[in-house]
Order: C-alpha cells, then structure tokens, then sequence
C-alpha cells in the first residue's frame, strides 16, 4: 500500500518573544530582540496508507495542531520533508486543499447566516465539484441520517451537535482523499457523540477517505482507530496498533469496589493501605489500578476485605483512556 | 480561471446582506444623519465665506459631491482590514486558507455580494434622489458610463490598499488602531470628506502623487463633470488604471511574503 501522507523528520520551531513582566518590563519588551525559540515539533516521521483512521493523540500543548498546520499546508515546517497525496502541503496550499477537508472542533467553515443546502452549494461551485457527484454524495448522506431538518436551517441557528455534524457533512462532500478532524466531539452530549462517531466510520469505510483524528475523548479512540499515534512535548511516543498498546499495560486491571459512607474520605485510606497502586473515587465506586506484575488482583481485593465493608465489586481489563493517561504521565519505556 | 467559482460567492454575499434587513435600515439613517451634518457645516462655511463659490465649487456642487462621496463610501467600504484581523486573531484564517482559491480573491469574492446590494439600496436611490432634486446638475450621458469604469477601477485599488493594511494585522495581531488610521487617511486624501478642489495648491500636488485621489475623487469628477474632454476622462482612468495595477501587486506581494511569517495561534 503506497502512503498518502509521508512524513520524514520534520521539526518545526517558533521564534517567541521572551516577554518581560510589569509595566516597565512591557516598554522595555517594544524594543526587545530577546528571543528564544520553542520547538513544537521534534522529530517527527510516520507514513499514513489510503483508508486509515489514525488516532492522533497527545495532551493539551503537545504540538498535535501544529502538525495538522504542517500537513494541510498553512505551516512550513523548519527541517523534515512532507508528502500528502504526492505533493508538498505548504508549496502547493491552494492545490492541496482541494484534497482535504477539514474540520476543527470549535470552528466552522459554514457560511453562519446561511442554510446548511446553500452552504453545500458554495463549496460545490469552489471546489468545482460535478452535479452528478454532488448529487451522488447528498444521496449518500441521505441513507446515512435524516439531513433534511439540517438543510434547510441556518447554521447560526443550529445547536453545537448539529453544527458539528453540518461541518463534517460540508468536510466531506467534495470527496477529499484525507479529512483531518481536530477533536470533533468536543462540548458534545453522549448521543451525538455516537453519531458522529457512526457517520465517520461510514464515510471511511464507503469512501476509502483517511482521517486523522485528534481528541482527547477515548471513546473516539475506541470507537473509530485502528492505529494511533502519541505524541508529547513535539516527541513521537507511540505509533502502533491500539490492541498492541493495550499489551503495552496489559498487566494493569483496575478493581472497583462498592462500599457505604464516604467514598472520597475511604479512598484516601485505601490509597495509604496500597501506596503501589493508585486509587480514585467517583460517586459508585473507588476504583484501584492493579499492576498484576506487582500485586495479584485476589490478594488486594483480600486485603480491602479486611479492614473495610465491601458491598459490590467489578473487575475491569485497563481501559484505553487509562493506559493513554499512564502513556501521558509516565512516558513509554 | 472558472468564473463560476467566484459568482458563487458573489450570489451568497448577497443573501447573506438580505438576512439583515435591520442593519440595512439603520445605515441608511446613520447615513442620512451623517449628511444632515454635511448640509449643516458646509451652509455655515458658505454663508461665513461671502461668496457664492469656494475653490471653485459652489454650495450646490459641493453637497451633490459629498453625497455622492458618502453613498460611494456606503458601498466601496468593505471592512476588510476588521475582517482579515478578527480572522487572524481568532484563527478562523486558517480555514479560509484551506479553501482551493486564494486567500486574497477568495476574500474580494466573499464581499463582492455586498456590493451589489449596498449599490442597489444606497447608492442608486441616492443618485436618483439627488438627480431629481437638483433638477439635471447631473448630466446623463456618456459621464454615466466613464463613472461606472472608474467605479470598478476605484473598487480594486481602495480593495487593494484594505489588504495591504489588512495584512499588517499579521504582524501586530491588533485591529482597532491601524484601521482607524487606514480610514481616516483614505477618506482625507481621497477627498471623500472634504472635495480636493479646497486642498491648498501644495497638499493637491502631494495627494496627486498618492493613490487614494483615484478611489474617491475620480470616479465623482467623472460622473459630475457635464462635459468631459476626452483628455481629461483618459488621463483620470489612466491614472486609476495605473494605480489598479500597482497597488495589485504591492499587496500581492506583501501578503506573499507575510504568508510566509505566518504563525497561526492555536492549541
């Protein structure tokens, strides 16, 4: 399978003003040439195939964005070469972008004073798309979910769900051969985030579109990625496999336990008795992440026993969400 | 080049305008209260100065100019300095950028729908009203069609000059200042505030030099001048053209080179 995006090595930096703080510090700051330069990128390199969805993940400020910026063509990078679709993104912005389709999660490419079918209609005429693909395309739409109601709304009356679905639909529709969607369910309700989550993976699979996916709800993870990619502080941490990461921690299980009173105030007690193992407390249950390698689930689940009154428990295999919070935290040895 | 692609946004810039019908409204009152001043100040300085013409240009001319001045300015202003600013300091450029066409003419087509509604409802009412009440001080004739090619020259280079300021939101990331600046120093050298034909000799020589003259002032001496001698008309639009061309390519390659600076802010 040859690659759609190629990406060898690419760094980029910024050049950021040192600011100084206080009044005096800003006027000295007009005329300052203290620079320092912050690397966002470092060293990146992966090779994407026609057809995947790529989880791309990493916390807040881990140079997610600036690598989406590197491959759609708004950002230079500083050193690395990048290939999408077999032309370099930020010489050929223009000629690129009729290729990919984008969808950030706060923003939106829709016209807001407009209905959703006269905003389809503009990105028909610009990006130059045939009325029988277009039609085509509605069609498939159409089979996927009720649009109607949407098409005929202004956008800027429509709710955060419906305008997210609106964006998707518009990031779609000229067919490009890469989406690249930066965190699409964020601020949404669990329904609509299912149904983003099923028209994305339709659109995959019917279409053959790649999409890079940057989020930072695992169910997105779950639901859609076979592969993802970590990244922080600009550092690859990880591109396989999301079964094979699930390896990487496989020794850890959480234990749920259901005990009466104070859930919080038992939890920090717990946390004393197991300082291997870390504990959290939500409204039902305390949860305490096992690592099997350390400690066997029986004897912790033993030892609770002892000292506190436990009246339900659940054993769970280690979420994705975990293992990424572990991969965040800790690193990859 | 696919016209189609352009006249699309054209056709949605003006539904998109029709939508505010409210904003409609108020500004053709705001523009109205704007002339009641005009009227009002330039009565005085009439009245002040004894004589029936100042620089050349009587009570009557000069009002039918600045009326003209302000519907013109009601229709050529597109506020492109704001809207590349917001866009820069809110990110949304990125988006526009991710468009198949370029930033710079997806921009002028993205407003060029406002035009032809802000034409139609204040500047061709205008026009009229002020044909019909001055009882033929504007001759209908050739000047009509001069005016109309200068229009779309003048549209081009005052679109030009917004970019170019718009592009130094780029580099300083605020807005207010330099548009405030950008407008007063188009509508004071354009003469669309107060006529040239009252600049003193000096001030003309320096304003003749500089581009704004064409935006304003050329296409109004067009339209009112009863009898234009083909020389005149000639070098006018020359004029314009020139400035068309060379402003064109200042701010395409200013924006060219700032592309290039860009560091969009963003998570």
């Amino acid at each position: 399978m040859t690659p759609i995006i190629e990406i060898k090595h690419i760094t980029k930096e910024f050049r950021v003003l040192n600011r100084r703080e206080g009044l005096r510090g800003s006027l000295q700051d007009l005329f300052s040439r203290n620079y320092k330069i912050v690397r966002a990128v470092d060293d990146i390199s992966m090779e994407i195939g026609q057809g995947e969805i790529v989880g791309y993940l990493g916390p807040n400020g881990a140079g997610k964005s600036t690598t989406i910026k590197m491959m759609t063509g708004v950002l230079e990078p500083t050193s690395g070469e990048i290939l999408v679709a077999g032309s370099v993104p930020y010489r050929s912005r223009t000629k690129n972008a009729g290729q990919i389709g984008v969808v950030f999660g706060q923003r939106s490419q829709l016209w807001w004073a407009l209905p959703l079918i006269e905003s389809f209609r503009l990105l028909k005429d610009i990006y130059c798309i045939p009325d029988a693909a277009y039609q085509e395309m509605l069609d498939f739409y159409r089979s996927l979910m009720d649009i109607e109601p949407l098409l005929h709304k202004p956008v800027r009356q429509m709710s955060l769900g419906q305008r997210t679905l609106s964006d998707i639909l518009a990031a779609f529709l000229h067919d490009p051969k890469i989406v690249f969607l930066d965190e699409p369910t964020i601020g949404l309700d669990v329904a609509m985030k299912a149904r983003i989550r099923t028209l994305i993976h339709a659109l995959n699979r019917e279409k053959h579109t790649t999409v890079i996916l940057t989020t930072h709800d695992m169910g997105d993870v779950d639901a859609l990625c076979r592969r993802i990619v970590i990244i922080d502080k600009g550092r690859m941490l990880y591109d396989n496999d999301i079964t094979h990461l699930r390896g990487f921690f496989g020794a850890y299980r959480t234990l749920k336990v259901r005990m009466d009173g104070d859930l919080a105030a038992q939890a920090a007690v717990i946390r004393k008795e197991l300082p291997d193992c870390s504990v959290t407390a939500d409204e039902e249950w305390i949860s305490v992440l096992v690592n099997e390698e350390q400690a066997r689930v029986l004897d912790v689940l033993a030892l609770l026993q002892k000292t506190h009154d436990i009246r339900d428990m659940q054993l769970q295999e280690i979420s994705t969400e975990e293992v990424i919070k572990k991969i965040y935290e800790e690193g990859v040895q | 080049m696919k016209l189609k692609r352009y006249l699309t946004l054209t056709r949605a810039g003006i539904i998109e305008s029709l939508q505010f019908r409210l904003s409609a409204f108020i500004m053709v009152l705001g523009n109205l209260l704007y002339l009641i001043v005009v009227y009002f100040l330039w009565r005085s300085i009439y009245d002040s100065a004894g004589t029936d013409a100042v620089g050349g240009m009587t009570f009557t001319d000069t009002l039918i100019y600045l009326v003209l001045a302000t519907a013109l300015f009601g229709f050529m202003e597109m506020y492109a300095v704001w809207e590349i600013g917001r866009s820069i300091q809110s990110g949304q450029i990125v988006l526009d950028l991710l468009k198949p066409i370029p930033y710079r003419r997806y921009l002028f087509w993205s407003y060029s729908g406002s035009f032809v509604t802000q034409f139609c409802f204040t500047f061709l009412p205008t026009f009229l009203v002020v044909a019909l009440v001055t009882h033929g001080a504007i001759h209908f004739g050739l000047n009509l069609l001069f005016f109309v090619v200068s229009v779309v020259l003048a549209v081009s280079i005052n679109y030009s000059i917004d970019f170019l300021v718009g592009t130094i939101c780029l580099y300083t990331e605020s807005i207010w200042g330099i548009n405030i600046m950008k407008q007063v120093i188009v509508l004071l050298l354009s003469g669309a505030t107060i006529p040239l034909a009252f600049f003193p000799a000096a001030l003309r020589q320096v304003v003749n030099c500089l581009p704004f003259a064409s935006i304003y002032n050329a296409p109004l001496t067009l339209l009112l001048e009863p009898r234009p001698e083909p020389r005149m008309v000639l070098e006018t639009l020359g004029m314009q053209l020139l400035w068309a061309v060379v402003m064109n390519i200042l701010s395409k390659g200013f924006w060219r080179i700032s592309l290039r600076q860009i560091t969009v802010n963003g998570g």
